[in-house]
């Protein structure tokens, strides 16, 4: 973690700034504007600390300029992804998952309680416009304490114990955000994929607002636009993750240049990004990025086409031999990277069911463990994953630091004769005809599990759970609906048990939030009326009424007031034992393969990766602005055939 | 004929608007908003959304209002010829729509054009050589293109030209000359990808048309005027084109009917398999993700199209054929 006054030094990354004295490599594509005079030179262009960043890990090499790089999305929505890619942020995760500073040359942190962002002097916009503690202030007064821009007031992340933080600009390149009590929240929000963007580009967002533009000249743009008050035209115009907007300035490597709809995307490099390798050339190596949309469907085929130079979006395991069948034809390597969910597939009981008996059932450990006990998992990842899977509950992947065999295994053994004696105490012994055991109210016990009707994958290893939870005299019937429906009904307690991915973060460190694991969100599916209640402050929803998810909660909350290493490791693992011991979720196989496809002469790609949403922004921790295509070694290529 | 004129056009009117409240129903109906499907959207994605930020974003694109309000609104809209705003773009609507609308109107053109031009002679040809060894193998032909599901055809072909001729899955042209200005090299690019989709689409429409032209051909050519006409000793090509041929044609602009919409969004499942730069794909999109504005808009354009299309039909039926005409002016 990011400490006192001090910038860790990676193990994986060196990160020195650079001296002011350093020659650095004009990019060549840009070598014409600047000759032309409509851009500064290099040494103008970069901040006068630029991050110095080199890829140590095997088979890294620097890099060259040059070169297009090709990417499928299956929907003009998802340029939004080059923004995840790119991964440029205040502070950013590595590899090893620890938070290092990006844009900002430095932060400290005192106790998560004040948090102090040194700016780079000199760091510019892709406009070439100052990036400055100004931009900051915008944000803050302009957008956030806006009552017009902003009626709900700051994001819940910025809110400890419901005040805001006192937010300063002491200077042009500090700024300080503190609150009373900790915010252990803050800079993981700030590192996320889709990430908390505490800056704006005011210099150009000031003709949207009405503060600082006449009423008359903004009223003509909103009629322009088409929208309905200064307001939303602002929204509009400020959207630097939905990337729709090419007149945004950005600090990402790279900017979008195609204006929306389209169904092929472009980007060019920034030429005012601040990292530089450490020859001093700037990055990114590769000069432009395409992005295609193609039908989700297609993808695969797409892809196996030679059409993407790095491809993982719209790829699953089941499409790997197909790939690697076509990968000698089309010049490309697949990699398989591995998944951080807690769980592929995952089995979610409602707690908050409205049916009475139900529920009271949902509530029984003993009745989740039983039924937990009743998978056969070994025969799922034989059947389905090759073998090559993970048989776990949903907890912590091996990977993690917090991670126990205990935790993986305490509920998912095959182990019948326990699922049927714990069924025979819960009281549910009589059975019918068809040997289902009866609910005390004469009701078969016929477990209803829906799924989001979007995955065969899902369907076919219910039916292989059919069978053996039919040993135990439960009776599973699948119902496919639609994603919508699908999360309504378990909202509203009429669905009795759902089936979706489990743990979004399976490898966190002791210094993650474990917010998953107690009841803190509607769209947790085990809980959702609780998870409500807490979202909405006891608007509505449900209290929580459970000793085991109360202790959860509090524990969460323990967690954040913590500030000690070994204090929040005691927290997680206490939470992650009363995981194993209730089995809240039903974890069914982790640890699937992600696929991804790169090109043969696309460098700097780590053979073995993790493909993750959060952490992880999927590549952006490998630093695709240090990706590079090796052209000599193409043209040798070509030349051979 | 005049007032027949002014009273159809007249009567496009309610029945457009009756169609416009039966979309915006259909639309309303399934559960949730395009805000729903956003954030199970983002949720699969791993991203999260408070209540408090959704109901915010209810609110901004008017969806707290009711539905009557809402309606109200649309069609004010429409009627000024504002197609509403589109949510998952975040666009007006007829710059969404306006995009793809040239790629859609050359694949349905190219479409259509391959359906005349094989249709007509195979057609004829079955129809005067009937039970003939050519009308059999034909007919066999036509019935498989009935018969194959046109997604899977699609699939196969592009695996095919892809494998064989390395033309890029998918799509109209090449990704390089997408939102490049049109040039040879995007022209030919296009030619390289636009027969799947009209061998796909236009194989069932084709085999359609066939059947229908050869049953119609038939019932003529035993009419006692043809018996007469070549006791006569006209030609037979002549006699065939001149006389049968005209009587067996209005099914063929009775189609016009449905033509125009088809420009529009035809062949909605083959275009999203093929990932065609269409409309078609697009209006599904709309569908399923509630964005209510674009899918109404769409479905009204269509709508008006259809009715000016059977309105256009109807005239040029009225001046190919007396009958029709005779008929008209009878029963009024």
């Amino acid at each position: 973690m990011i400490r006192r006054g001090a910038i860790m030094l990676g193990a994986l990354w060196a990160l020195t700034p650079a001296p002011m004295n350093a020659a650095y490599i004009e990019p060549p594509s840009l070598a014409a504007e600047v000759a032309a005079g409509r851009l500064p030179p290099i040494e103008q262009r970069l901040p006068q600390s630029p991050l110095k960043a080199m890829p140590e890990g095997k088979d890294m090499e620097l890099g060259r300029h040059g070169g297009e790089l090709r990417f499928l999305i299956g929907r003009p929505q998802d340029v939004r992804l080059m923004v995840v890619y790119s991964y440029a942020r205040l502070v950013v995760y590595d590899t090893k998952f620890e938070l290092r500073p990006d844009i900002v040359e430095a932060v400290e942190s005192d106790g998560d309680r004040v948090f102090t962002f040194k700016l780079r002097r000199g760091h510019r916009w892709s406009d070439g416009q100052p990036f400055t503690s100004e931009d900051f202030r915008y944000y803050w007064h302009d957008v956030v304490l806006n009552k017009q821009l902003s009626p709900l007031g700051p994001p819940q992340v910025l809110m400890v114990d419901g005040k805001p933080p006192r937010v300063e600009f002491p200077d042009a390149t500090t700024v300080r955000y503190s609150w009373s009590s900790p915010n252990p929240y803050f800079l993981p929000a700030v590192a996320g994929p889709s990430p908390l963007y505490i800056y704006r580009p005011a210099h150009y967002l000031r003709q949207f607002h009405a503060k600082y533009t006449d009423a008359e000249t903004l009223a003509a743009e909103v009629k322009k636009a088409g929208v309905r008050n200064w307001q939303a035209l602002h929204n509009r115009r400020d959207n630097q993750y939905r990337n729709d907007n090419p007149d945004l300035p950005t600090l990402d490597p790279w900017v979008v240049q195609t204006k929306p709809p389209s169904d092929r995307f472009v980007f060019v490099r920034n030429p005012y990004f601040h990292r530089v390798d450490p020859e001093g050339r700037q990055l990114p190596y590769i000069d432009r990025v395409a992005a295609t949309v193609a039908d989700g469907r297609l993808i695969p085929a797409k892809t196996g086409a030679g059409e993407a130079d790095l491809q993982a979006r719209g790829i699953s395991f089941n499409n790997y031999t197909f790939l690697r069948q076509a990968a000698k034809r089309n010049d490309f390597t697949v990699r398989l990277w591995n998944t951080a969910k807690g769980s592929h597939i995952a089995l979610f009981p409602n707690l908050n069911a409205s049916d009475p008996t139900w529920r009271q059932l949902n509530r029984d450990p003993r009745f989740r463990r039983a039924l937990s006990l009743a998978i056969n998992r070994r025969e799922i990842n034989q059947v389905i994953y090759f073998g090559l899977a993970l048989e776990a509950a949903n907890t912590v992947l091996p990977q993690s630091p917090l991670y126990r065999n205990y935790y993986r295994l305490a509920a998912a053994q095959f182990d019948l004769r326990t699922a049927n004696r714990l069924l025979d105490e819960i009281g549910v012994v009589k059975r019918d005809g068809r040997g289902v055991r009866l609910l005390p109210d004469g009701r078969p016990l016929e477990v209803i599990v829906e799924t989001a009707g979007e995955d065969t994958e899902q369907t076919d290893v219910l039916e292989l759970i059919h069978d053996s939870w039919l040993d135990a005299g439960v009776k599973l019937f699948s119902r496919p609906s639609q994603r919508e429906v699908f999360r309504n009904r378990i909202f509203a307690g009429q669905t009795k048990m759902s089936v979706w991915s489990g743990l979004e973060n399976g490898l966190p460190t002791a210094a993650t939030p474990p917010d998953e694991l107690a009841p803190t969100s509607q769209q947790q599916l085990q809980w959702p009326k609780w998870g409500q209640y807490i979202e909405t402050r006891g608007g509505s929803g449900e209290a929580v009424d459970d000793p085991a998810a109360k202790e959860l909660m509090r524990l969460n909350e323990d967690w954040r007031l913590s500030v000690s290493r070994s204090e929040r490791e005691r927290i997680w693992h206490r939470m992650l034992e009363i995981h194993a011991e209730q089995v809240f979720t039903i974890g069914l196989i982790a640890g699937v393969k992600q696929p991804v496809v790169v090109n043969s002469h696309l460098r700097n790609v780590p053979a073995e990766g993790v493909y993750n949403w959060d952490p992880g922004s999927f590549f952006g921790v490998y630093r695709p602005e240090l990706f590079w295509f090796d052209e000599s070694r193409r043209t040798a290529a070509s030349a051979a055939q | 004929m005049l007032s027949y004129l002014i009273r159809r056009v007249l009567i496009m009117i309610p029945t457009l608007l009756a169609i416009s409240a039966i979309v915006f129903i259909i639309i309303q109906l399934p559960p949730g908003d395009y805000l729903t499907t956003l954030v199970a959207e983002l949720q699969s994605q791993g991203e999260a959304a408070s209540l408090e930020k959704i109901n915010f974003l209810r609110q901004q694109y008017g969806l707290d209002r009711s539905p009557v309000e809402q309606y109200l609104f649309w069609i004010a809209g429409l009627l000024q010829g504002d197609l509403g705003y589109s949510f998952e773009f975040n666009l007006p609507v007829a710059q969404v729509i306006g995009d793809r609308l040239l790629l859609s109107f050359i694949v349905a053109f190219a479409t259509v054009l391959f359906t005349y031009v094989v249709a007509f002679p195979i057609g004829i040809y079955s129809a005067t050589r009937q039970y003939s060894w050519g009308d059999y193998s034909l007919t066999f032909i036509g019935f498989l293109g009935l018969a194959t599901p046109s997604f899977l055809l699609a699939l196969v072909l592009l695996y095919f030209a892809n494998v064989a001729f390395g033309t890029s899955i998918g799509g109209l042209v090449d990704p390089q000359y997408i939102e490049q200005p049109m040039s040879w090299g995007k022209f030919w690019s296009v030619l390289e990808h636009l027969w799947i989709p009209v061998l796909v689409i236009g194989a069932s429409g084709t085999a359609a048309m066939i059947r229908r032209l050869r049953a119609n051909l038939l019932d003529e050519l035993q009419k006692q005027y043809v018996v007469t006409a070549r006791a006569k000793g006209l030609p037979p090509g002549r006699l065939l084109v001149k006389y049968p041929l005209r009587m067996a044609i209005n099914p063929f602009i009775a189609d016009i009917g449905s033509l125009l919409p088809s420009l529009i969004s035809g062949a909605a499942i083959v275009s999203v398999v093929l990932s065609l730069p269409t409309n078609g794909p697009m209006l599904l999109s709309a569908l399923r993700s509630q964005d209510m504005y674009l899918a109404g808009s769409f479905l009204m354009i269509e709508a008006c199209l259809v009715v000016i299309g059977v309105f256009l039909s109807d005239l040029a039926l009225a001046a190919l054929d007396p009958r029709i005409r005779l008929h008209g002016e009878a029963t009024k």
